[in-house]
């Protein structure tokens, strides 16, 4: 009897599904990062060096422009609204982290609003936002 | 004459060899932009409200800082260099040396990055500051 062989295949990688995993991915990644998006307030930095990175899971970031003005989310907010805010913040987890991003020009009063609401609320952690020299 | 009928016909096939590459492009911008989110700056403790801590006086250096962002160290002015001197000679003398920072309202937020950022390099742990009272 005759023995058959076996045509040979040749090894094939299936690429047509890559670019639906591909795809996927991009919707994640674009979901997350619309997550993480923030409004930002139009506000030159103070600069430092030697900077450490400040982000946490939970954050709370607080603007304060050139004026004084405070921001939550891209829009103005009092005094009182911030403490609202940072007490619902905490209650939830109590490791969120407030940071203060505030303008270079700013007068020292309209940041120490934000450290006086936190001392109050004794919280202790807070992070100063600024940008890396020369960048 | 006679007209050849053209005889191939072509299958409906997408190339989708190049989506893929597509894809990863878009993956990557969003991840660089993911990576510009990230908060850099400093970390601050802050004092608890009306809490008050025992701490030896000649181990104090209180500095000044004014409404026109200059710094005096007793009552004299001195510049932030020298301030940076001043602090790590003493911090070498008395390690458990406290720096306490007054700030006038009206001084630049910036001024006061400067100084936080020298503290933060010199790895002074009892570093306190506040607004000074108009």
């Amino acid at each position: 009897m005759e023995i058959r062989k076996r045509k040979k295949r040749k090894p094939m990688l299936p690429i047509s599904s890559m670019s639906d995993i591909a795809f996927l991915l991009l919707i994640f990644i674009m979901l997350i990062s619309l997550m993480n998006y923030r409004k930002e307030i139009p506000i030159e930095y103070s600069e430092a060096e030697n900077l450490e990175v400040t982000q946490a899971d939970n954050n709370i970031e607080i603007w304060v422009d050139e004026i004084g003005n405070i921001y939550y989310k891209g829009a103005i907010v009092n005094e009182r609204m911030i403490e609202n805010i940072i007490v619902d913040a905490v209650v939830i987890n109590p490791a969120t982290r407030i940071h203060i991003i505030a303008d270079k020009n700013t007068k020292y009063r309209n940041v120490n609003k934000i450290f006086e609401i936190l001392k109050l609320l004794q919280h202790r952690a807070v992070s100063l936002v600024v940008e890396e020299k020369g960048t | 004459m006679k007209i050849r009928r053209k005889n191939k016909k072509y299958k409906g096939i997408v190339d989708s060899g190049a989506l893929s590459d597509l894809a990863f492009l878009l993956i990557i911008f969003f991840i660089v932009i993911a990576v510009f989110n990230v908060n850099k700056g400093f970390m601050l403790g802050l004092p608890m409200a009306d809490s008050a801590r025992l701490v030896n006086v000649e181990e104090i250096i209180k500095v000044y800082l004014d409404e026109n962002n200059v710094l005096y160290y007793k009552d004299e002015k001195i510049m932030l260099n020298e301030l940076e001197e001043l602090v790590r000679a003493n911090f070498i003398e008395k390690p458990d040396m406290t720096f306490l920072l007054k700030v006038h309202p009206e001084t630049q937020y910036q001024e006061f990055v400067n100084i936080v950022e020298r503290i933060k390099k010199l790895e002074i742990e009892n570093f306190s500051f506040s607004m000074l009272e108009m």
